[in-house]
């Protein structure tokens, strides 16, 4: 499989670490137990096109999200987190 | 009181042995390790990119990379080492982390990877051969040209790649390896070198 | 004829004769040219039998001339190099090749486990399943190893590959599989547009079935153009051709594995080099031009040395002068067979008859029959007389029932062609059957590739010509390659006629599966039994699940079953194809990474320097670390450490912790950052101070700890534990990335950067006050417990220097540039020698923290929470953490929880072994009464005994109380006293001295 990381380009699997679904967002502190294990552990597990965290660690360290389709591994969607290149915002 | 010595031992210093290795006849990789060089990341704070990349402007007269490349200023060269950072590079204390600090307060961050990287200079004939076996990365001319450059993993350890400017009319590719590894990837490159030849030195100039 | 190459036609070929090979096989001497396979070589020396098959020990032949061989398998070359399983139709001739024949005891031509012939009918499909049940004891001791004996595809080498392996990257924009006319085309088109290409061939010339069958393109006889192709291809500077290269599998993303036998050519590969190379191909597009592959058919006898497929014949005939056979009989039931006829006429051989299952045949060939002085018989072949002497009579059942008897030594069979669908199929494809062709084609392929020529289902060589040029053209055009193509190579496309026929019945083993002996009878069973799906058929016969993956057998396999269960072929359908195509050695998989190479290392800065002092070292993750240093007269370990131990204890003593990860953080908002990610506050920390940090991961169990410094208002200096530096850097910049966007900090690693050594022992500050600056203030007051800053060394050096302790001595870690580490090392010896400086390494290291009752790597083991590891108070309450909501679950704050505590053997004289289980005194032990177990030991020399940390439930209440230690993997039962976890100095008076 090969991931076309926004910042370096298409590079190989062996140089990206997989984490999981990229839907949860961590509840605000005063959520409640409830909500965080919904964040925790309740994780879809999709047949199809899924939003996933990508961790470039072998490259330039960014985390990407990525939308791939767990069936045929074919990615239509590379962008990175939030935080990852936020120099630019603002600048 | 005792004496001491504060001598350096650069992470190669015990695996390089210089002269010929391998195959024998002419040498179609040739391997150079540059020691002693100041080395120092930049690191752009939050919304801070701009003012980053005037401060660089400002004291090495070019503008930092903002893609993967390297470019060479008069006296340093500044190689893309992720989003919103590059690292310095240089020699002699001329861009210390110390005299960067004053340049990039308040915009970037900086750390200091003088002793945390050991730096591999290949070219030759087989040199893209060689690195073939090492680097996912398509280095072929059209592709991968004079300051191109590669945040990326070799033998599963992270390396910053770059193609500096041509030397007697061949590709010179710069490796900086982290110095922990470095004896390791050595070796690795050296096995992987030896069937077209070798000849390894050390040189202190950038 | 000449010489001892009996069946070595006099002319033609595309051997060398000038260069003749000598070789063994099965310790008789033959000949060869360079130029000549294995097969070929023993083709021309009139060798017939070549192996003995799998199960019933069937003398075997050579079938094919290719690498979808099910029978002539060796052993080739000797010793520690010794490669069982070889083909010979693809192993190359070298002078002095060694091979033997596989399978057979004592000798080839007498082979005791033929009797398993007279066994026969029990030795049918399911016979193992069915026979070697029980008891299931005798599976391992008895059933297993005699089977083995039995049955098997030749001896490993049983030692280490003595040759180098290794694997590179290639990229391009159009790979192409295979280099037949398809193929070819293919690359002329996708060069001339200016693509960068990349030609792989399995076999060592390029050309494909135009080696051997002598066609016409352009004009020129098929040699000459194959010869031009490959001229104008070698003289593009952006095409790689790549022989001894087959392209075995298609990954994600363009992806393709290709498998490069360097050296396999050569009876030892030069210095220097690797025997084989692993390429992963990253391409735009790929062209699978991988051919057809001719097919049997199924009838009695069809195993017996001496039958071959037709296309084969034609190779050895027309490639190699080698003539199979004086007297050649043809079944085939298609037009293609014929060409054979045509060859052995050409070549001067005799031709006994064509059995052709067709109703009528073409009036050129009718004329080609009576020219040659044969007879052309409308029916099929019943059955083989023959055995390992080879055939002597073929015994064919005429269409209108009669029978008839041909005199022949050699039987060219073609029942036809599969297209090699393997590389087209590797993602989960199906391909589907096209009547016209009787043959499955490929329906669609992964993202792309495209198969084009007889791959595709195009027989005909025009065909593959123009499907070959038009995928080259359109893959380059797709790679954004525009050059002119020029014009595209042209021939004439043959007839093409064929009546399917898989299987001719008749009495006597007919075999489908040749290297797995899997009979019709045996299909016909697993039907009969239950097993009609493709995939039970396979797996209960064990059809195509030989080394060749039953690239002569599966087609025909699946087309009996079909006529048997009532089904036509398509429905019946195809098993799923995975790659690889062929065999690739585990070898070359692994590439360099083996024995010293098996994983990258990782050194301290003062790691040779420990190495002049002997140490001894200890893989931990990729460091190696140093783990004890042994003096002369030491008897053990035991008593090198603890000389180590009580030498910091009573003195002073270094170790190199480099290995901790360490990272800087820098920003504004650090501090806040930091708050987030620990359990405990840091943005209270002051500038020149440092604090243990614990996190948690988000479910509350605890993820790593560390010591964390503040360096200025907005850089602190954050250490992990050795095993998690890589992971905290990953988790650190998930929360840094993802989590927290809004706060403004950077990270980076600089665990690299500096050579880290814990200095430690009462006499410590004597020793650094040799060391650094006599300007810097190290006493109490100046440098108080917990304190860290930067101080100059003497010599002018700048280092960082920590006051923190793992050994609950006075202690400090300091700092210094990497390229210093060993300087540093070596300085500390001279400044210590009058202290009796002892340097100590890991295990040492171990025993003073279990001494100080401090948790590591056994504690924090993915189970347990702060509260388990007596830090639950450092959870701070004021402010939000990661971890924080799930740590208050009920069940991981509940107060029966397994928690540390210190653990002493009643008998002060026991080991301790950590594993052991707590049971409570009286209790049997078992899962309902386990309470833990023992996690760290180690022994004492402060207490002179052994002592161990546990988690055990409530341990903590239950100090002083005695209970079982339990440990049934060592066979022992004692008891211990639970304690207190701090066993060495509990006020801490000593390293706050």
């Amino acid at each position: 499989m090969r991931i076309v990381c926004p910042f370096c380009g298409e590079r190989e699997l062996g140089e990206f670490t997989y984490l999981g679904d990229a839907k949860p967002q961590r509840p605000a502190a005063d959520a409640g137990e409830d909500a965080v294990y919904d964040y925790v552990y309740l994780r879809d597990n999709i047949a199809g096109v899924m939003s996933e965290h990508w961790y470039h660690g072998g490259g330039c360290r960014a985390w990407l999200k990525v939308t791939r389709n767990t069936l045929t591994h074919e990615i239509s969607a590379v962008e990175p987190a939030a935080g990852a290149g936020a120099a630019k915002v603002g600048a | 009181m005792a004496d001491f010595s504060w001598d350096i031992r650069g992470p190669l210093d015990r695996a390089l042995v210089a002269g010929a290795y391998g195959a024998q006849g002419d040498a179609g990789v040739s391997l150079t390790e540059i020691r002693n060089f100041d080395l120092v990341q930049v690191m752009a704070r939050r919304g801070k990119a701009g003012e980053t990349a005037k401060a660089a402007k400002a004291r090495f007269g070019i503008a930092a990379p903002e893609t993967p490349r390297a470019v060479a200023a008069a006296d340093a060269t500044l190689i893309w080492s992720g989003p919103d950072q590059f690292l310095v590079l240089s020699k002699d204390g001329r861009h210390s982390i110390e005299s960067l600090a004053i340049v990039f307060a308040g915009s970037a961050s900086l750390s200091d990877q003088s002793h945390a990287r050991a730096l591999i200079s290949v070219s030759g004939d087989k040199a893209r051969a060689m690195l073939a076996k090492l680097s996912s990365i398509d280095l072929h001319p059209d592709v991968f040209g004079v300051g191109a450059a590669a945040a990326t993993s070799m033998d599963h350890t992270s390396v910053t790649l770059w193609r500096g400017n041509d030397r007697s009319g061949q590709a010179v590719f710069n490796l900086l390896v982290f110095a922990t590894f470095a004896e390791s990837l050595w070796h690795t490159i050296l096995d992987s070198a030896a069937e077209y030849g070798v000849t390894i030195g050390h040189s202190e100039e950038l | 004829m000449r010489g001892d190459q009996a069946n070595r036609l006099n002319n033609g070929g595309l051997i060398d004769r000038s260069t003749p090979l000598n070789f063994r096989f099965d310790g008789k001497t033959f000949s060869g040219f360079k130029g000549d396979t294995l097969a070929s070589a023993l083709v021309a020396n009139g060798v017939k039998l070549v192996g003995r098959s799998f199960k019933y020990h069937r003398p075997r032949g050579i079938l094919t001339a290719g690498s979808e061989e099910p029978n002539a398998l060796v052993e080739l070359r000797s010793g520690a190099r010794r490669e069982p399983n070889t083909k010979a139709t693809t192993a190359e001739l070298y002078e002095g090749l060694e091979a033997a024949s596989q399978n057979r005891w004592p000798s080839l031509n007498f082979d005791v486990m033929s009797v398993n012939q007279l066994f026969a009918p029990i030795f049918v499909a399911g016979f193992y399943y069915k026979t070697f049940m029980w008891p299931a004891k005798f599976w391992e001791t008895i059933y297993e190893p005699a089977i083995r004996r039995a049955a098997g595809l030749g001896r490993a080498a049983g030692v280490s590959d003595p040759d180098h392996y290794d694997k590179a990257w290639a990229h391009c924009d159009v790979a192409i599989a295979g280099s037949g006319p398809a193929g070819l085309a293919a690359a002329l088109a996708a060069g001339r547009s200016g693509a960068r290409v990349i030609l792989c061939e399995e076999d060592f010339v390029l050309g494909g079935r135009l080696l051997a069958d002598g066609d016409t393109i352009d004009g020129l006889p098929a040699s000459e153009w194959v010869a031009r192709a490959v001229a104008e291809l070698e003289a593009m500077p952006d095409v790689r051709i790549m022989t001894r290269t087959t392209l075995f599998g298609v990954y994600d993303g363009g992806t393709y594995g290709a498998i490069e036998r360097v050296n396999d050519h050569l009876p030892v590969p030069p210095e220097h080099q690797v025997r084989q190379r692993l390429w992963r191909i990253v391409a735009k597009r790929c062209v699978v031009a991988a051919g057809a592959i001719e097919r049997p058919i199924v009838f009695a006898g069809n195993d017996t040395p001496g039958v071959m497929m037709a296309s084969a014949m034609r190779s050895y005939i027309n490639r190699y002068a080698a003539a199979p056979a004086r007297r050649i009989a043809l079944f085939t039931n298609n037009e293609d067979g014929w060409r054979t006829a045509e060859t052995a006429i050409a070549a001067g051989l005799q031709v006994a008859a064509v059995i052709d299952a067709r109703p009528d045949v073409s009036p050129a060939h009718r004329s080609l029959a009576s020219k040659g002085g044969f007879s052309v018989l409308h029916g099929a072949v019943a059955g083989v007389d023959g055995g390992k002497g080879g055939i002597r009579k073929i015994s064919v059942s005429l269409s209108g029932g009669a029978r008839a008897e041909v005199e022949a030594d050699g039987l060219a069979v073609s029942g036809g062609w599969n297209p090699a669908v393997g590389l087209t199929s590797y993602h989960r494809g199906r391909p589907k059957w096209r009547d016209d062709i009787a043959a499955f084609v490929p329906d669609g392929a992964p993202p792309g590739m495209v198969a084009a020529g007889a791959a595709n289902g195009a027989f005909g060589l025009g065909a593959c010509l123009r499907e070959g040029f038009e995928a080259g053209a359109a893959a380059a055009r797709d790679a954004g390659r525009s050059g002119s193509i020029g014009s595209m190579p042209v021939a004439d496309d043959e007839a093409f006629s064929l009546t399917p026929l898989w299987h001719v019945a008749g009495k006597g083993k007919a075999f489908v599966d040749q290297q797995h002996d899997v009979t019709a009878s045996d299909v016909e069973l697993a039907q009969r039994e239950g097993f009609e799906s493709v995939e039970h058929l396979k797996r209960y016969t064990t059809l195509g699940m030989a080394t060749d993956q039953g690239k002569t057998s599966n087609v025909a396999g699946l087309a009996i079953m079909a006529a048997v269960s009532g089904k036509s072929i398509p429905e019946t359908g195809t098993t799923i194809y995975r790659p690889p195509y062929v065999p690739v050695a585990i070898g070359a998989f692994a590439g360099h990474h083996r024995d010293e190479n098996f994983h990258a290392t990782r050194l301290t800065p003062s790691h040779h320097w420990a190495a002049e002092q002997g140490a001894i070292f200890v893989d931990t993750g990729l460091w190696k670390r140093a783990q004890w240093y042994p003096r002369a007269g030491e008897k053990d370990w035991l008593e090198s450490v603890t000389r180590e131990v009580k030498a910091v204890r009573s003195g002073v003593g270094f170790c190199d912790v480099s290995t901790l990860g360490k990272i800087d953080v820098h920003g504004p908002d650090a501090g806040a950052f930091l708050d987030r990610v620990y359990i405990n506050a840091f943005s209270s920390l002051a500038v020149g101070k440092a604090r243990y940090g614990l996190m948690l991961r988000e479910d509350g169990i605890v993820y790593d700890d560390g010591t964390t410094s503040r360096l200025a208002e907005d850089h602190y200096f954050l250490t992990t534990t050795t095993a998690k530096a890589g992971l905290v850097m990953q988790h650190l910049e998930f929360c840094r990335q993802v989590l927290f966007p809004e706060l403004d900090v950077q990270l980076t690693s600089v665990s690299d950067q500096w050579a880290q050594f814990s200095i430690a022992g009462p006499k410590t500050r004597d020793l650094l006050k040799e060391v650094v600056d006599p300007g810097e203030d190290l006493s109490n007051e100046g440098f108080p417990f917990m304190g860290a800053r930067e101080v100059a060394l003497r010599g002018g050096l700048k280092a960082r220097l920590f006051r923190i302790s793992f050994s609950g001595e006075m202690a400090f870690e300091i700092s210094v540039p990497a390229r210093y580490g060993e300087a540093m090392a070596r300085n500390l010896m001279i400044a210590g020698k009058p202290l009796g400086i002892t340097p100590y390494g890991t295990e040492a290291l171990g025993v003073m923290r279990i001494e100080k009752g401090h948790v590591a790597g056994p504690e924090l083991n993915g189970t347990t929470t702060a509260g388990d590891l007596g830090l639950g108070k450092m959870m701070s309450t004021k402010k939000d953490f990661i971890g924080r909501v799930m740590a208050g679950r009920e069940a991981l704050t509940a107060s029966n929880r397994q928690v540390v505590v210190g653990i002493k053997p009643t008998d002060k004289a026991r080991r301790l072994r950590s594993g052991a289980h707590i049971i409570p005194k009286g209790e049997t032990p078992g899962p309902d009464n386990d309470q833990g177990y023992i996690t760290s030991v180690c022994f004492s020399p402060v207490l002179d005994q052994w002592i161990g940390l546990g988690l055990v439930e409530r341990g903590r209440e239950r100090i002083g109380e005695i209970v079982r230690a339990h440990d049934p993997l060592r066979g022992e039962d004692y008891d211990v006293e639970l304690c207190n976890s701090v066993f060495y100095d509990p006020d801490g008076g000593r390293q706050r001295g």
